[in-house]
């Protein structure tokens, strides 16, 4: 029986650390690689290069832009909507949740060609300006993020009482704009920082989209082009965008147990 | 007029009659209990009242003023929910003052009407808590106080108690009678606990399939109902297959043994299907001279606590439910003697 449990204990032990190998030493071989752009020694040269290229700069600040736009619209439409069909229409749940996996299944190619096709003409001509082609990337990013935004809202939303909490406020003598404000969104605080966190990452490393609609501009045509001229400084991109991701990822961590811990024990 | 009046209210969800032809005339200050099963209409007519359901047909006033499709949150209308509702991401004093904040009250009189409520609810210390610092119970307490903030015209309390143990059921019950009371303010309470609405109501309405069965004083209802459904649903009874022998002398026969009965309308023999009834805690073991007195058989005896339930046979498949108050010195019968029950014959009627 004791041997047993060691042995079980010895094999978890081995498919965990094999699992560690797997994901860490590719990253590790990339940052080895990275830090090696001086001849025999190793420096954080390719680092300093790719922070000292202004495009670097220009093109991170275009997509964090693109991506905070991306999130404040996407919370705007998908929170409400969320939270209307978990409140009146629950036989739509099934539907939306079907139409927010689309993103999964359409090609992020198809979808850029076919924005493209519809509103390069007439009667929306939207590919002719700057703001324009930014609006355009901003709605595919919404598309291309919904699967985050609405499983992230929804699951928030599934964790309160959403009807009797509407109903409390309502006879209470709140309409609409204050049950939204200070009931519902104030309860999916953590749902609404972790879709806006996943979004960002999602957008800060998009190419596809990005490289058809506004080229260079973006952060992730930026990568993809550092990666094909640039042998050391590409594995740099690579490190800082996995680190960014992370970021991201401990942040959400952070925001959702900021939460958790407030809670005494056994209050529930 | 009625201080609150339903009038011939309906409403029906696609093809399925939730609530039927309701008429309901509630008094300033009553207390009045909607009674029945799960699914006899009961929330969906505290709903429509509160606003969050609109009736098919029919009309509800207020203090004589149309609401029957005014919003919600212009009803004044206070509400509690079984599940509390509390805001989980305000405290308890936040929560009471919300409706005060919506109703753009001046914020000292705001921290007034707040300190006021909790000491109503005696949880003075406990402004600064959030609701997932409470036990069940104290929830539902500041759910009541929140209710109340407001000044509602009318408190509707839908199962408030259903989710609270037995003991604090109990002590929360007393509560909102000794507030109730103590406010003046007109109550409707929904609830499948019969033990609740009895103890607490000035008035019960008994639904059963979307329709009132019975509406009456607690006392009424217990002791004179009106139909089979409210005689079982309200406490226990035992009905008994009976074969009329003397509508006139008021004598009855059952299983061979005859029965006299108190004075009944004609129009029940008409429905047919006649029965006895009677409560299980009006039978006594024993002979009585001028009662009713049946010989039978005992199948089981319940051990309850403060009362011992006999099931006793009587005939071929008839089994009757006697309740007797445990006392120290009783000797409850074995299961298989045979004896003999009493009981008085304005305690039994037919059905």
């Amino acid at each position: 029986m004791k041997r047993n449990l060691r042995l079980g204990l010895l094999w978890s032990w081995f498919w965990m650390i094999l699992g560690w190998l797997y994901f860490l030493l590719p990253l590790l071989a990339t940052f080895l690689f990275s830090l090696r752009a001086k001849k025999d020694t190793l420096s954080f040269l390719a680092y300093e290069r790719v922070f000292k290229d202004p495009n670097f700069w220009k093109t991170f600040a275009f997509s964090l832009e693109i991506g905070l736009i991306t999130i404040l619209a996407g919370l705007v439409l998908i929170v409400p909507t969320a939270y209307w069909i978990r409140l009146r229409l629950p036989r739509l749940r099934m539907v939306t949740e079907f139409v927010s996996m689309l993103p999964f299944v359409v090609p992020a190619i198809v979808l850029v060609f076919g924005l493209i096709r519809v509103f390069s003409g007439a009667p929306f001509y939207l590919t002719n300006t700057y703001l324009g082609t930014n609006a355009l990337l901003v709605a595919a990013y919404i598309v291309l993020a919904l699967p985050y935004l609405y499983r992230a809202i929804d699951t928030g939303l599934a964790a309160i009482d959403v009807r009797a909490l509407t109903e409390a406020a309502q006879s209470l003598g709140a309409g609409w704009p204050v049950i939204l404000l200070r009931i519902i969104l104030p309860n999916l605080r953590v749902a609404m920082i972790s879709a806006a966190f996943l979004t960002l990452a999602t957008v800060m490393g998009e190419f596809t989209i990005a490289s058809f609609l506004v080229g260079i501009k973006a952060f992730g045509p930026y990568m993809s082009l550092v990666g094909q001229n640039k042998t050391y400084e590409s594995s740099s991109l690579a490190i800082i965008s996995f680190a960014l991701t992370w970021a991201f990822m401990g942040f959400i961590q952070l925001f959702s147990r900021g939460r958790a811990e407030a809670a005494p024990p056994g209050a529930h | 007029m009625a201080f609150l009046v339903l009038s011939h209210v309906s409403k029906a969800f696609g093809q399925t009659q939730a609530v039927k032809d309701f008429n309901l005339e509630v008094e300033k200050g009553e207390f009045i209990s909607f009674l029945g099963p799960s699914g006899c209409g009961k929330t969906t007519t505290l709903r429509m009242i509160a606003g969050f359901e609109q009736p098919t047909e029919g009309q509800i006033l207020l203090e004589g003023e149309d609401i029957t499709f005014r919003p919600p949150h212009q009803r004044n209308v206070g509400m509690v929910f079984q599940s509390y509702a509390l805001f989980p991401n305000m405290t308890v004093a936040q929560n009471i003052a919300f409706g005060l904040e919506v109703r753009k009250m001046d914020r000292a009189k705001i921290k007034e009407r707040v300190h006021e409520m909790l000491s109503l609810i005696q949880l003075e210390d406990y402004g600064g808590r959030y609701p997932y610092q409470l036990s069940g119970g104290q929830q539902q307490r500041v759910a009541l106080a929140r209710a109340l903030a407001i000044r509602p015209r009318l408190l509707l309390l839908d199962e408030p108690l259903s989710a609270l143990d037995a003991k604090i059921r109990l002590e929360l019950r007393q509560e909102i009678r000794r507030i109730q009371q103590a406010l003046g303010i007109t109550t409707i309470y929904v609830t499948h606990d019969q033990e609740e609405a009895l103890s607490l109501s000035d008035r019960i309405v008994v639904m059963n399939q979307g329709q009132i069965e019975q509406t009456g004083t607690p006392f009424e209802i217990y002791n004179y109902p009106q139909s089979e459904f409210v005689a079982s649903f309200v406490g226990q009874l035992n009905l008994l297959p009976v074969e009329v022998l003397d509508l006139s002398k008021n004598i009855c026969r059952v299983a061979g043994q005859e029965i006299r009965f108190t004075p009944t309308t004609n129009s029940i023999l008409k429905t047919g299907k006649v029965r006895l009834a009677i409560r299980p805690e009006e039978i006594r073991l024993g002979m009585v001279e001028g009662e009713n007195l049946l010989r039978c058989e005992i199948a089981s005896v319940i051990f309850l606590g403060s009362i011992i339930r006999l099931r006793v046979k009587l005939g071929e498949g008839i089994l009757i439910s006697v309740d007797q108050f445990n006392e120290r010195h009783f000797q409850p019968p074995r299961p298989g003697e045979v004896v003999t029950l009493h009981f008085p014959i304005h305690a039994c009627w037919l059905l």
